[in-house]
């Protein structure tokens, strides 16, 4: 557990860290990509319990002891619930980018700041 | 008293400070005229330069206001005059004193030179507001040092009534103000210099510069009556400052010896020295003058006149 | 009762519906796009009112059949649909402003405009932590897409900025969810509170609060929002920056409970440094639109720190601070963002265009008052309690934050509405229609900002119908205005002698009596000369009656709020009047910041006053029960010396009366500064009873007579006659407040002595230079001259006025003069009195180059024909002029009362003996100086007539001349500069050091400003660094694990 949980930690800084670094608008989305794939790790890590299954009630697992076999469920629907609303924030993103390259033909985000102050 | 005496007292009065005060313009011109090495004219000379002018066939006017300016002048004279009382005790001399204290005294004597500088604005000659311009700024830098000495007679007495002021310096000439509190009396004496014109401060009327100023359209009548107030002005100021510095008089010799020897002070500084400039003449009003007067403040009412 | 859950229903539904029936036909569509909205706004308003009015219990809707914690929950409280039913509305009145929009663009703007409200409303409902997540997405996802509404460069950055601004934040709060599940195991904000968090799980309140906190917009991690207000369309912008931010914030209000109290502290602060510097740097903004981005980050700040400052007062004062505040900010700034839409022009100096559309001009006006907190809007009263609340729990750096960002804010709005009534560009441009679908949210919102404001006047402060009466006054009069101006007059004369017959029974005492003369009876007699305006002026009586009536207000108020509100309503209605000026901009915007910073040193000054203790009667008596504390003096001593134009506060006094048009100048001069010095008085009463330790008045005393030496001074050097005149005030108005700082008898009676004076000669002198004005059309002295022969009696006016300022005998005057030196020389001020007796000697030489370039000395060549001035201003001046004498005369007529009302609070230092008035140094008999004068002059005057030949009348130019001759007036006129020798005497004393100071202030200010926008560089990724940066400071501020 603590180990996806610095890897995802890890993501998180890394996606920032392209964020603030990255020029290319579309690499500053995948940085924002990373990250977001990073907390999402971290949802996951938070709610792992060593040794058991996937809160699913299947074959596997005995529906009568339930609590005692599956990790956390409730992470996990979270998890899916944030990975759908990533997905949708990176897609209005990136189809920003392809109007804002129509409008101007540049991807650098140095090319937008002529609103400021 | 009934008023019609008061008024004959009245009428009294005046003629007498009138015709001292003229005599002092005369004498003030023989003196003058010997230091210069001249002869000069006789000391009744301001009498018969007001017959002559009363005696031209045409009075040339430039309007309602240039016509009351004179008067007015002559009225704001003859109110602050009135409004002492000049000597002592004397029925005569007692003036309409009972109508104020030394605050109306000292703000009627605006009351000529505000309307003067009406008429003389209304001649409509450039050198009038010039003279104006100076005087009213010259009077508004020695009322300073002045006003600061009358404050200080104030606490001094316990009053602004001039009797009572007068009253509280009898019994000896140690009483004086002069020697009670001398610094205020330095600081009224320094804007007598101011008041009674004289050099340095006679830049209102500075001859070389600006003819006369504000009077210069004036002519026949209209001169008369300023020269008259010129005599009777003189007096009432000289009165006024005998009554608070110099003992006050108890009767007219006094008067007299007193008020020449107060007048001999600012002719002799004018025969004396050269002519200021307007700018350093407001400031010297507001330095050493003014600092005294604030010292005669302090050593009268944090001190009680007692060092 | 229908579930607040069909909100979220009928959008979902309709919204997917949206693509299917939008084949149909738009019409269709868009009839089920504004049903939904519709349904919201009228369900929402239901439950309103049944919590207001029915007092239900808060409505709490389980999901899925379980009940919370095993489900998500939603509840409706009061605070829940009070937010909800101005967001729904709102975002009603958006859609109807987007109307047109609405119909050509793709219908998936609809559908997402749909959402978009959904989500403010399902975030303001929902009790659940991660619900609450997936709210703000449907919120944040729709508006990102709604940003290109109207696609431009502009934009889709803007858009783009806000994304990703938008997206770090979301990724903070999902981790802050993820992390409160982790330490306590709920998700539900009903099993939460502060104690659930001890140390590492405070990490997860922070990064869940940090969040919610950046996308409220804090200083300086802003700069993206910024760029979204000043880019995108009008409708979507007024919905950003009202309904998101309202939700969002209602988020934080929600989270609250979870954060302790040191957090909330920090946030406080920050919330108030964002108020604070966004309003500074909207100083140098002259673009409308992000101007009002500015301003929208500050309030959203302002209401922040409201919120958790305000947590531990009782909660009617709570609502009204956060509802006053939220209420005020949506709808200013919505109903300005929509103006801003219809007049299309992004820099502010080309707002002018308004003009040419009365009524949007009104509305613009209407949402300027509110926004800036000016009465009687809901931000006023939200602005008094708040101070109070900020000053009962001593928090004086948010306090000063707190008004020194509303002074800045003013000022930049008010430069606008300034510049937008008085620019100058002649623009011959009309503003196109705005059509129905965009000028109806406007006026609605216009009628919903004067509604909710009769709200709480009459439901939560309960006042009288006479509090209000300067309102109506205004409406009265605009429903009128078609009418001649000379009836308006007339009847505005009528109403005032109404209101003076009303109130006559109410003033308890002789001083309420006094100064009802000076205010009712003075403005009544000024009135007149107003009789003279030719065309209709608009609007003009309405303000008029307006001031008059709040002059009155301040007598009778009877609690310190109702006396601010007089306050303020009178500086508004003088503000509105000064502005009508020709060139009044400037001066104008000087008196009102000048006066609101006043006001709020009043209101900080009452917010530390006790609590009056009896009930009934007036401010002005029940004063002297009150124990004032030190403080409260103190700033209340300096709020009322602003108004009286008090040295070092003064500039703004000069350029208002000279500016404003000349018949409102007696008003302003003679009548308003006399409110500052009611003000005094009022202090003074109380300051008898409890004198504090340190000498306050003895301050005052001594700023009183520098104000007299120095307006003497500038008036002395002025080449304009008005402003001549407006420095004089000052400086009759630094005599009267010297004289009122004795607290003695005599101190008292020359005070009103010579405030009464002051009304009545400078009334009078002018309404005379009015008429020259009139005449001549300038205020330059040095352009006129020797017109005592044209306009006789208007001279003869300024000669006994002059003579009456100067203190000469036999005029009314000298009374003063004589009253105020005996009371100062008793008093022991010695050196105070030496002070006034050269401003005295000064006061000659303005007085003397009043009348004399005017009137005296060369008549121009242009002025040959011109007339006396008209009726309607000679008769006020001989009113005047009579009033002069009678109390010349016989001064007895004011002395007696006058010793009478000081004897209340005094022994009487004075006896009337007759004629005489005997002080303890002298004595004085006006009328026996007053006979002896009209002896002395008649005498000489008959010797003169006697004694002088004939009289010639000579021509113009023949005069006694020593040098060339003369050629023209111009050259011939001494007037210019007319005391350059004096100037040149005091030297560096004659510089302007107080103009200068404050242009100082007003530059650091700017620049300041100017220096910390640079932080917005417009630079995406900078923008994400300013967050990531915050959230790391904060981190270490609040000093989590």
């Amino acid at each position: 557990m603590i180990s996806t949980l610095i890897l995802g930690i890890a993501l998180l800084i890394i996606g920032f860290y392209a964020m603030l670094t990255q020029k290319n608008l579309i690499k500053i989305v995948i940085g924002f990509s990373i990250a977001d794939t990073g907390t999402h790790i971290i949802i996951v890590s938070l709610g792992y319990l060593r040794g058991k299954t996937a809160p699913i009630i299947d074959n596997a697992v005995n529906a009568v002891n339930a609590v005692q076999e599956v990790v956390d469920p409730i992470p996990s629907a979270l998890v899916l619930t944030a990975i759908v609303i990533g997905l949708a924030v990176t897609a209005v993103m990136l189809s920003f980018i392809v109007e804002m390259y129509k409008k101007n033909k540049s991807l650098s985000i140095d090319d937008y700041q002529e609103l400021k102050w | 008293m009934s008023i019609w005496l008061r008024v004959l007292y009245a009428f009294i009065s005046v003629s007498v400070a009138t015709v001292y005060g003229l005599m002092l313009g005369g004498i003030v011109r023989k003196i003058y005229a010997r230091v210069h090495g001249r002869y000069g004219p006789p000391v009744w000379q301001p009498f018969l330069d007001i017959i002559q002018t009363h005696s031209r066939r045409v009075a040339v006017s430039h309007g309602n206001m240039f016509l009351l300016g004179p008067v007015f002048r002559l009225a704001g004279g003859l109110g602050t005059y009135l409004f002492i009382p000049v000597i002592y005790g004397s029925a005569v001399f007692g003036n309409f004193s009972m109508a104020g204290d030394l605050l109306l005294v000292m703000y009627f004597i605006f009351f000529g030179q505000l309307g003067m500088a009406l008429g003389a604005g209304n001649g409509g000659h450039p050198y009038s507001p010039l003279g104006i311009a100076r005087g009213l700024a010259q009077m508004s830098t020695f009322e300073v040092p002045f006003s600061l000495a009358v404050i200080a007679v104030a606490i001094q007495y316990g009053s602004l009534n001039i009797t009572t002021i007068v009253a509280a310096q009898q019994g000896g000439f140690m009483n004086w103000t002069l020697f009670t509190n001398p610094l205020a009396v330095i600081a009224a004496m320094i804007s007598l210099l101011g008041m009674n014109m004289h050099s340095p401060f006679s830049i209102v009327l500075a001859p070389q510069e600006i003819p006369i100023g504000p009077p210069i359209e004036m002519n026949s009548s209209f001169l008369g009556i300023l020269q008259t107030n010129r005599g009777l002005f003189a007096a009432a100021k000289l009165v006024l400052f005998m009554n608070l510095f110099f003992g006050g008089a108890t009767n007219l010799l006094e008067m007299v010896a007193k008020t020449f020897m107060i007048y001999m002070f600012s002719v002799f500084v004018g025969a004396a020295y050269p002519r200021f400039r307007p700018e350093q003449s407001f400031r010297f009003f507001l330095k050493w003058p003014t600092i005294i007067g604030v010292l005669s403040i302090i050593f009268i009412s944090y001190f009680g006149g007692v060092l | 009762m229908v579930s607040p859950i069909y909100i979220l229903i009928m959008s979902l539904a309709v919204g997917f519906l949206l693509s299917i029936i939008d084949r149909a036909g738009r019409k269709i569509s868009l009839t089920a796009f504004y049903g939904v909205l519709t349904f919201n706004v009228v369900l929402m308003a239901n439950w309103l009112y049944r919590f207001v009015f029915l007092h239900v219990p808060t409505l709490v809707i389980n999901t899925a059949g379980f009940k919370a914690p095993i489900s998500i929950n939603l509840e409706l409280g009061l605070m829940e649909a009070f937010v909800l039913f101005f967001a729904n509305l709102s975002g009603l009145l958006a859609a109807v402003y987007l109307f047109k929009k609405f119909k050509e663009t793709q219908v998936s703007s609809l559908i997402l405009y749909l959402l978009l409200i959904m989500g403010a409303n399902g975030l303001v409902m929902t009790q659940d932590l991660f619900n609450m997540f997936v709210f703000l997405e449907i919120l944040s996802i729709s508006t990102f897409a709604l940003t290109v509404l109207k696609k431009s460069r502009e934009t889709l950055s803007a858009g783009f900025k806000y994304m990703i601004a938008g997206g770090v934040a979301s990724t903070f709060f999902l981790l802050g969810v993820v992390f409160v599940y982790y330490f306590t195991g709920s998700l539900n904000l009903g099993n939460l509170s502060a104690g659930s968090f001890t140390n590492v799980g405070l990490v997860s309140v922070f990064l869940l609060s940090i969040a919610v906190f950046i996308e409220l917009k804090p200083f300086p991690a802003n700069g993206w929002a910024l760029d979204v207000y000043q880019s995108v369309d009008s409708g979507i912008v007024s919905i950003i920056a009202v309904v998101n931010s309202a939700a969002i914030g209602f988020v934080f209000y929600k989270i609250m409970p979870l954060l302790p109290s040191e957090f909330l502290t920090v946030f406080g602060i920050a919330g108030i440094v964002t108020f604070l510097f966004s309003n500074m740097m909207g100083l140098k903004q002259d673009n409308a639109k992000r101007l009002l981005g500015y301003s929208s980050i500050g309030q959203m700040g302002l209401l922040l720190a409201a919120l958790i400052f305000t947590a531990n007062v009782q909660p009617s004062v709570r609502y009204l601070v956060i509802g006053g505040l939220f209420l005020n900010h949506l709808i200013s700034k919505a109903g300005l963002f929509w103006l801003a839409g219809i007049v299309k022009q992004d820099k502010i100096k080309d707002w002018g265009i308004l003009r040419s559309r009365k009524p949007l001009l009104v509305l613009f006006g209407l949402f300027i008052f509110a926004l800036s907190g000016l009465p009687p809007f809901a931000g006023f009263w939200a602005k008094w309690e708040f101070v109070k609340v900020l000053v009962d729990a001593k928090m004086f750096f948010v306090l000063t934050s707190v008004l020194v960002g509303s002074l800045f804010e003013l000022i930049f709005l008010f430069r606008w509405f300034t510049s937008v009534v008085k620019n100058t560009d002649e623009t011959n441009e009309q503003l196109a229609s705005p059509g129905k679908s965009k000028a109806t949210p406007v006026i609605v919102f216009g009628l919903m900002a004067v509604i909710s404001s009769f709200g709480i006047m009459r439901f939560f402060y309960e006042f009288n119908w006479i509090q209000v009466l300067p309102i109506f006054a205004v409406l009265a009069i605009s429903l009128i205005d078609s009418l001649p101006s000379k009836v308006k007059g007339f009847l505005s004369l009528a109403a005032v002698a109404g209101y003076g017959y009303y109130i006559y029974p109410l003033l308890e005492n002789n001083l309420q009596m006094f100064f009802g003369v000076i205010f009712i009876i003075g403005s009544a007699i000024n009135i007149i000369a107003t009789l003279n305006r030719k065309n209709q002026s608009r609007g003009f009586y309405g303000f008029l009656l307006m001031m008059i009536f709040s002059f009155g207000n301040l007598l009778i108020a009877s609690t310190y709020l109702e006396f601010f509100l007089a306050w303020e309503f009178m500086t508004i209605s003088s503000f509105l009047l000064i502005l009508r000026g020709q060139k009044a901009q400037r001066a104008s915007l000087l008196y009102l910041i000048f006066s609101t910073a006043g006001a709020y040193l009043i209101m900080v000054g009452f917010s530390f006053a006790p609590a009056l203790s009896s009930s009934g009667g007036a401010l002005i008596n029940v004063i002297e029960l009150v124990n004032l504390p030190l403080v409260s003096i103190i700033v209340l001593a300096i709020g009322f010396m602003i108004k009286s134009g008090s040295a070092g506060v003064h500039i703004w006094l000069p350029e208002a009366h000279a500016e404003a048009e000349s018949d409102v100048s007696p008003f302003i001069s003679a009548i308003l500064l006399k409110a500052g010095v009611f003000g005094l008085l009022m202090l003074g009463i109380s300051y008898i009873s409890f004198t504090p330790s340190f000498d306050v008045f003895y301050w005052i005393g001594w700023v009183g007579v520098i104000t007299a030496l120095i307006g003497a001074f500038m008036a002395s050097f002025q080449e304009d006659a008005k402003k001549l005149l407006a420095y004089s005030s000052m400086s009759q108005v630094g005599y009267v407040v010297a004289a009122l700082a004795m607290i003695t008898h005599l101190g008292w009676v020359s005070a009103l002595y010579l405030a009464f004076n002051h009304m009545m000669f400078k009334s009078a002198l002018f309404i005379a230079i009015a008429g020259v004005y009139y005449r001549t059309r300038t205020r330059k002295m040095y352009e006129m001259g020797g017109l005592i022969a044209k306009m006789p009696l208007s001279y003869i006016t300024v000669l006994m006025s002059i003579i009456a300022v100067s203190g000469v005998p036999p005029l009314s005057g000298f009374g003063a003069k004589w009253l105020i030196y005996t009371a100062f020389i008793t008093k022991g001020w010695y050196l105070q009195a030496g002070v006034l007796f050269f401003a005295s000697g000064v006061s000659f030489l303005y007085l003397y180059r009043l009348i004399h370039t005017i009137f005296l000395g060369q008549l121009k060549y242009e002025h040959q024909d011109i007339k006396e001035a008209p009726v309607w201003f000679i008769i006020p001046q001989y009113i005047f002029m009579a009033g002069i004498m009678a109390i010349s005369m016989f001064p007895n007529l004011i002395i007696k009362p006058l010793n009478v009302i000081a004897m209340k609070y005094f022994d009487s230092s004075i006896q009337i003996d007759g004629l005489t008035v005997i002080s303890e140094l002298g004595h004085w008999n006006g009328n026996l100086v007053m006979y002896v004068t009209m002896a002395v002059f008649a005498i000489p005057f008959i010797l003169l007539l006697v004694l002088k030949g004939k009289t010639q009348k000579v021509k113009q130019f023949n005069i006694v001349y020593a040098a060339e001759r003369p050629e023209s007036p111009q050259t011939t006129h001494v007037a210019h500069n007319m005391y350059a020798h004096f100037r040149k005497a005091l030297g560096k004393w004659t510089l302007p050091r107080v103009q200068l100071f404050w242009d100082s202030v007003a530059e650091w200010s700017h620049t300041l400003g100017g220096f910390f926008r640079r932080v917005y560089t417009g630079n995406g990724q900078t923008y994400i660094l300013h967050i990531v940066v915050y959230i790391v400071v904060m981190y270490v501020v609040m000093g989590v694990k």
